[in-house]
Parts: C-alpha cells; structure tokens; sequence
C-alpha cells in the first residue's frame, strides 16, 4: 500500500494516495471541477487553468496538475475562482467560430457547454479573430480542422501521441498564429495521419470534428 | 459586442434525437466496445464513441471510428431474389477487370440484378430446402456443403454447423478460419490442446521481449497495434519478423527482414542458438513437455549461418534474437497470417511454439502465445464448430463418444466421417461430387486462392443459395440469395483474439424485408424437416454453452455490456482468466514437433522472376464487401496497388503509379504500382480486398498439409508494363 494523505474539499475529508492530483481527489468523492485541457485518458499539463481552485495559498493551483497535501483545505468554487474562470471562459469565447461545428455534429462542446454552465451572454472583448482569421484544414476525408475553434490545449496532440502512439500531431507558430499541425506542417490529408478520430474523440472544441460520414449531420428536430 | 450563442439557444428546447447503442466494432479480432449513435429512426449511425472495452480502453482505429456506413448504404439487399431462367446455365456474370467507363468496386448491380427476380420470403426459403433436400435424397449428405462465417456471432456460427450437421447429415461445414490461422490451430492443437491464444494482446505491457513475426499491426490490429507500441515506449523490446516491413518496426528494438517462406529456417537456428548457449528454461522443459530432444536433433543442422543465407538476414542478428528471448524473464509471441499463410504453416507455428515452450514463456505475465485473429469473430466461430473436423469446442467428429453425446442433444444421428474444408469443398464442386452449398456471408469467389478455378467450381453447383448483406461476386453463381442482418442490425456474442467473449447489439433497424441470419437457418433447418426454434438468440448462447466446456458459465446476462474472458470460472466475481495454462495444459504435457526447412514449391524462375505475397491495408477487410461501401474507407483507400521494391520498379522502368501486368501460372491482374522499399527486393505485394484487379486470380491453391490452408504469401509471377484501354475511364 502506498502513504495516503488526507486534505479536504469543500468542506469533505478525503484521504487519497500521496501524488493523486487535485483534480483526481475531487472527482473520487464527486465533485466536479471544470476542465478543458484534460480528461482522465490524458496526462495532464494544466495549460487552460480552469480547473484551478483555491488551497489557502497566494495563488489558485491547477487541480489536475497539483498534487494533494497533507491537511490541505480546498476551496474548488469560491467566488474568486469563479471569477477566474468566467473570464478565462471570456477570453477564450472571444474569438470562437459563431456557431460549434462541434454542437453541430457530436453535440458535446465542452467550451460551450461550461459558458452555458456560467450563463456567459455577452463577451466584453474584441474578437481576436477580427482581421486574423487562423484558417482551417479540410484536406482529411473524415475529420475537419478548424484553427479559429482551436484552444491550443493540446489534447490532441496528447491523443495522438500517447494514447494512440501515432504522433502526427504538433504546435507550430507564434503568439496568435500558434496552431496545431501535423508533421512537419502538412495538411492532414497528406500527412501520415491514420485517421483514427482519437483527436476528434478528445478534443473538447469545435476545432477537430467529425465529417459528415453520409452526407448529413446531426440535425435538430423540425 | 460579440454573443455567444449556444445552439440550445438558437431555439430554446430544440433536442437532438438520436439513438446510442452501446456494442462492438464489427470489423477484426480485436473486438474494440464502441458506442454508435444513430438517428432517431435507427436508419443511420451518425458517429462512433470508443467504449472502454477489455480490448481498447475507447481507442478505436478508422475501421471502427467511421466505417460504419456500410450498413446503411443504398445497395443492401432487402427482398429475396430468384435467378431468373434466362440466367441459366450459370456462369459469372460481371466481368472482374476494370471496364472503361465503369468504375472499379464491388459488384455492379446494374450487370447482376437483371438476372434475379424479387420473390416472397416462403418462396424463397421453400426452394432453398426443397432443393437442398432433393440433393441429401438423391446423392447422399456429403454432396451438400456449408459456408459459414467469421463475420457472424457465436450463435450463428453454433446453429449454422448444426444445421449442416444435423439436417444436412454431413461435416462439410467450414469457414474463412481455413484461410488465415487453419495452420496455427493445427500446431497448436497438435502441441497444447487448444487453438486458442493464451495470453491476452495488452499483457505485453508486462513482457520483457516481444516477438511479433508475421504481422502487421498497425494495419490489421490497428488498436491491439497501439497498446504494443506503448508498452515498446515502456520498455518492451520488441523483435520484428517480416519480409514486407510493418509500421510497427519503428518501434522494434531488432527487425529481421527475412526471405519469404523461410521462417522454419529462422525459428530453427534462433532454437540452436537458445539449446547451443544453453539459454533454455530447463525445469519448464522437463516438468511441461515433450520431445524437446527431436527438436533439439533437428534444430543441429540449423547454425546461425546456415539460418543466415536461407533467410537473407545476418548470422549475427539471428543470434541477437535468440539471445533477446532466451535471457528475457518474459516473453509473448505474436504472429499473423505472414506465418500461417504458407504451405508449411504448420511447421512456421511449431517453430513458434518450439521457442515459448524451451524458453518457459507460457502461463506467466507477460508471456504466451498470441496468433492474432483476423476477424470479429474468427475465435468463437471455431469455438462454434464451424470446422469440418471438430464439434463446438473442438470435440472430434470421429470419435464415437463425442457423437453419441451430440446425437442425444441433437435428436439426430451424425456422420462420423469428418467434413471437406474450403479449398476442398471448391475441388469436389469442380469434379461434381458436391452438388448443393449454402453459403452465409462469405465470398469465397474473392477470397479463396487461384480464383479461375473457385468460378469453374461454383458455376458447376446444381444449387446455390447464399445469404448476404449485399451482392457479392460469389452471389452471381447463386440460385437463391436470401438477404440478411449486418452486424449493426443483430444480437449476439463475439469473442475475440483474447478469447473475450462480448455481446452486440442492435443499432439499425434491418433494412426492406431482410432478416437476421440465426432465424434464416433455422427456417431452413424446419422446412428441412427439422425444427429449429428458440425463442431468441440468448436461448441459442444458452444451448451453444451448453456443448461447449470453456463458455459452460457464460450467458448473455452474465456477459453484461463488458463481456468476459474464457475460461471464466464465475463470471458474477471473476472476469474471466486472460492468462491461461499456468500449470498445464489441455494435453498434459507440451508436445515440441520439430520442422525442417522446406522452399515453397512454387519459387521464382526465369519465366516468373518475383514472389508475390498478399495480405491487407488498413482501411479494407477482407474482399471489401463492406469497407468498399463505407465512404470514409473508400475515399481514403479507393484503389488496390501492388507495392514493389524501386530496384525491381528500376529494372522495368517504371515509375510509382505505372500500370502493370502481373501474371503467375494461373491468371493475370492489372494493377498500379506504388514504389516502396517496404518490401524486399524481389517480391511484391498486392492487396487482397479489390476485386478489380484481384489477387487470388494468382495466388497458388496448393495447401498445407495439416492446416489445409493455402500458401496465400508465396507463388511466383512477372511483372511487366501494361499499356492501359482504361485511361478513359470517367
Ligand atoms: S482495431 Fe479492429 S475492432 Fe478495433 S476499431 Fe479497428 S477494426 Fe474495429
């Protein structure tokens, strides 16, 4: 048996493996803090700070990458995290496509779904994509490639590397114009992609999603 | 300012009808869980979700991810059809070559369906037993035959050899299995007593060494492909054998590129080296098996050097080998159809048994003996019995306990005399001993070897009915063609290459009339005179279990939505064992059956200077009667291309996607080429699935004498530039 540490959260005791995430702990005794750039498939990387939560310290942690610590006492909804998370949700709704080609198809958005989540109407920013659009690839037979969608959290890549071992996927780019790409920056369709759809499965955006198989998509009752 | 509109906003209480269903991918043996989601009329599936499944863990590979389609495609047969008289006498009524203007692809409807008329389902399956019937009373049982199907459940594959058995009266049931592991099941029957692998595909995250000769994963086990590549990024060296090199090579530790055909020397000499340097498991020999001092004769005559200049590979890479598995504490043995697929199959799986069994990697974490099963459910339609020799469970037809226990569950008296396998039923249909075939979702017309002789042999059939999803090249030859279920329409329980025994479920509803293939034969087993009824295919499971030891615990409720490994002791605590014969094995002791080296018969000559092997491509399966009508796997992979060395493209002049003519002793095929150095100097590659330019019209229909499968990966042919009337294709 490995050493166990005991912290609360929200209030509930919990006794956990030493090294257990955060975010792990959390989800054991059923609260669910919000995440993008990680799914339990994945190794996490904390780069999207959603999930960050309060532990008493001068800064919110990343739960999915922070681990537990004996006696910690964490907060994952104070009202400052909430806040921190609105507006990361801002920032990042900013420049989305108008509509989620992921709604559209597999009807599971997470971006979406955690600003309807926070009841997030207007966005008091510009839109980043205003003069910069940052494209699409559409050269794949069975996935579309959508950049301005794309969050940069890197699921994919983690998908294709190491849940799938296939590694095509990568970052390319500076600042705004970072994106995924695949191998050495070729369009998908002619790259050494399998397509096997892990991205599409992981990615919680519009950016990776699936084309339409039969020429129709998920449409809404009329 | 910028809004963010959600599309439960766009219209306040809109839902998304759709209907998941959670079953399997019905494409290979790894037996991926998945979850379709089709509409809410059950009509289409709009997309696939991994399902965390024994085998996947919710990877899919492009197969299972969007290959789906096929099920619903516009061309699914859904009334019975008759041949018309016109269509008499019978013969091949499409061409096979690519026609100008006609598209390559599967059959063309427009050339066959003229030929058929759409009759009522009593007139249909009435004609079918009448005519069976009439055969069984005017020339005896062992003129009817049966083709039954890998593609199909565990309780098809259980009704369907009892239907040939017990109505038919003969064993002359068989299925694809003939065509990819008959051999590896021989040797393994032969050396353990079980066909099956013992050890599951992911335990190789726990082996030190793997050996993986003869496959190619990431093309046919795509997902089993992506747990071995982890587990080689963990640690696990793997030594790769091939003579067309696999993906899976880059991640190999040691890849031997040996000469087609010459694995027995290969497995000989890694044998001497192991027994030479004295790296054998002594205690695991003398306590588990027999005959290691045969082998150990044999396998003298084998140095490294010898080994080396028979297999093209050199001395030294051979002894790095066998070094590897004999100082490694765990060892798993992965093989595909690169060693079974010869004419000495057998002998290719001995030797591969041989090295587990001195080297003590059986029964163990991280060892065993894995050939990876092609099919959905190639495992459980041998363990169904659909093999001409064997009853459920591998229970010899020719021994007289074994038949009086089935005639008591059957009612029936049985035929002692075991059964014709595939390339056996083609020649006593040629030579007109066989006159009547039922053949359910198989197409051997493009599947089995030198396919000028299959299309003599079914032509000559006094009665042909085949019952199938679409109209495959084989159903030209039909007198009646019964339409049935796809996998996405039926219940049932699959096991796959692990022996996980998995339940599927229905996600479309069946198109037209069609109807599911276990009530089909059962129709014809009753109209036949002998009734067949259950109540539903969980009461066949329940009777199919019953006569089989290793699933006597196992139902469809016991199975739940995550299935069990076989054996399963309780299946209400235990998931079954993955890792099987710790202690012994179903034939007591090992028995080592040593192989000497033998050249394929057919080798290259000045008239047909290259080896040609065959094998498949990741997005197609089998004779692409279903990937060729999926739009994802079509469009990615439209067009089989026979792979050739550059030297050898070089010497012809002639350049990546040229025309060829290739021709062997048995027929001729146009394809293009595609220049890689994936494959040897001196041999080329052609895909099996298209039927275009289709490989079987070449390959050699010689068989292994204990497998009786044929050499699918050696026969000689020359290659040359064709000019092409096919530039004007639209
Ligand atoms: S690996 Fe096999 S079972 Fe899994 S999704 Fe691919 S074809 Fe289907």
């Amino acid at each position: 048996m490995s050493r166990q540490v005991e912290l609360t959260i929200n209030g509930k005791a919990v006794s956990v493996p030493v090294g257990t995430t955060l975010w792990d702990a959390a989800a054991a005794i059923g609260i669910d803090i919000p995440v993008l750039c990680h799914e339990p498939r994945l190794r996490p990387v904390g780069v999207c700070r959603l999930c960050v939560v309060d532990v008493g310290a001068r800064t919110l942690a990343a739960a999915c990458v922070r681990p537990c610590e004996e006696g910690m006492e964490v907060r994952t909804d104070s009202e400052e995290v909430e806040a921190h998370r609105r507006t990361l949700l801002e920032l990042l709704l900013a420049d989305q496509p108008d509509e989620s080609a992921r709604e559209n198809t597999t009807g599971d958005d997470a971006l979406y779904e955690l600003a309807r989540r926070y009841g997030i109407k207007d966005i008091p920013l510009p839109d980043g994509a205003a003069g910069h659009p940052r494209g699409r690839d559409d050269s794949s037979p069975v996935i579309a490639v959508d950049h301005q969608a794309c969050i940069l959290c890197d699921r994919c890549i983690r998908g294709c590397d190491e849940i799938q071992h296939n590694n095509v996927i990568t970052r390319t780019g500076k600042g705004y114009e970072t994106r995924i790409a695949f191998d050495l920056d070729t369009a998908m369709g002619e790259s050494t992609c399998v397509a096997c759809g892990e991205c599409v499965a992981v990615c919680p955006t519009g950016a990776l999603t699936h084309k339409a198989v039969h020429g129709l998509r998920l449409e809404e009752e009329t | 300012m910028k809004r963010f509109k959600p599309a439960a906003e766009r219209s306040e209480g809109a839902v998304i009808h759709t209907h998941a269903v959670d079953t399997l991918c019905p494409y290979c043996g790894v037996g991926c869980a998945v979850t379709y989601v089709a509409d809410a009329d059950r009509r289409r599936i709009l997309f696939a979700r991994g399902r965390d499944g024994a085998a996947n863990s919710s990877r899919l590979c492009v197969k299972g991810r969007y290959g789906f389609d096929y099920a619903s495609h516009g061309q699914r047969l859904t009334r019975p059809l008759i041949r018309r008289e016109s269509a008499y006498p019978k013969g091949q009524l499409t061409p096979l070559e690519k026609r100008p203007n006609k598209p390559g692809g599967p059959v063309d409807y427009d050339d066959l369906l003229p030929h058929f008329r759409e009759a009522s389902w009593d007139e249909a399956l009435d004609l079918v037993a009448s005519r069976l019937k009439a055969i069984r009373d005017s020339d005896g049982s062992r003129a009817l035959a049966g083709l039954g199907s890998a593609k199909g459940s565990n309780e098809e594959a259980y009704l369907f050899q009892k239907l040939v058995r017990a109505v038919f009266g003969s064993n002359n049931v068989d299925h694809c299995t003939r065509l990819c592991h008959a051999s590896s099941v021989a040797a393994l029957m032969e050396g353990i007593g079980s066909g099956a692998v013992t050890n599951i595909v992911r335990d190789i995250a726990r082996a030190d060494v793997a050996f993986l000769t003869g496959c190619n994963p990431t093309a046919n086990h795509p997902v089993a492909a992506t747990f071995m590549k982890e587990a080689a990024e963990a640690g696990t060296q793997l030594v790769v054998v091939n003579s067309r090199r696999p993906a899976i090579a880059d991640q190999a530790a040691l890849y031997l590129p040996i000469r087609p055909g010459t694995d027995v020397a290969l497995h000989n000499a890694m044998l001497h080296v192991l027994i030479r340097d004295d790296l054998v498991d002594h205690a695991f020999i003398r306590e588990r098996t027999d005959g290691f001092e045969a082998v150990t004769e044999t396998v003298r005559e084998y140095p490294p050097e010898t080994a080396a200049r028979i297999c093209d590979v050199p001395a030294a890479d051979i002894e790095r080998a066998a070094r590897m598995i004999g100082e490694a504490k765990a060892v798993m043995f992965f093989w595909g159809m690169g060693i079974s697929q010869h004419t000495h199959g057998t002998d290719n799986a001995r030797g591969l048994i041989s090295l587990a069994m001195v080297t003590g990697n059986v029964g163990r974490p991280g060892t065993g003996l894995h050939p990876l099963r092609g099919q959905n459910n190639v495992q459980g339609a041998s363990d169904a019995g659909l093999i001409p020799m064997v009853y459920p469970d591998y229970q010899r037809v020719d021994d007289p306990e074994i038949q009086r226990r089935f005639e008591d569950a059957w009612g029936v008296q049985l035929s002692p005399t075991p059964g014709l396998t595939v390339t056996e039923m083609m020649n006593a249909a040629k030579a007109g001993e066989l006159k009547g075939m039922y053949i359910m979702g198989e197409n051997p017309f493009v599947s089995d070897p030198d396919v000028n002789k299959v299309r003599q042999a079914l032509a000559k059939l006094d009665f042909l009915a085949v019952q199938d999803i679409f109209l495959t090249e084989t159903a030209e030859f039909a007198d009646v063609i019964l339409p049935a279920s796809s996998f996405m329409e039926k219940d049932g329980s699959y096991t796959n290459t692990d022996r996980r025994v998995q339940l599927g479920q229905p996600v479309l509803a069946l198109p037209g009339e069609a109807r599911q293939d276990w009530e089909l034969i059962c129709e014809i087993g009753s109209r036949m005179g002998y009734p067949m009824e259950y109540p539903d295919v969980a009461a066949v499971f329940d009777e199919f279990a019953a006569a089989t030891q290793s699933y006597a615990t196992l139902s469809h409720a016991a199975l739940g939505d995550r299935g069990r490994w076989y054996p399963c002791s309780d299946p209400a605590t235990s998931d079954g064992d993955p890792i099987v014969f710790q202690d012994s094995f179903p034939s007591g002791r090992a028995k080592l059956v040593p192989a000497r080296f033998k050249p394929a018969e057919e080798q290259p000559d000045a008239e047909y200077p290259l080896i040609l092997s065959t094998g498949r491509v990741l997005e197609h399966w089998h004779t692409g009667t279903m990937t060729r009508r999926s739009r994802a796997l079509d469009t990615i992979s439209p067009e089989g291309l026979m792979e050739m060395h550059p030297v050898d493209a070089g010497a012809l002049g002639m350049e990546d996607g040229a025309l060829a003519q290739v021709r062997s002793r048995r027929g001729d095929v146009r394809i293009r080429v595609r220049i890689t150095d994936a494959v040897l100097p001196g041999t080329v590659f052609i895909p099996m699935h298209f039927r275009e330019a289709c490989a079987n019209l070449l390959t050699d229909p010689r068989i292994d004498p204990d497998g009786k499968i044929p050499g699918f990966k050696f026969c000689a042919v020359s290659v040359n530039p064709a000019n092409l009337p096919e530039s004007r294709t639209a």
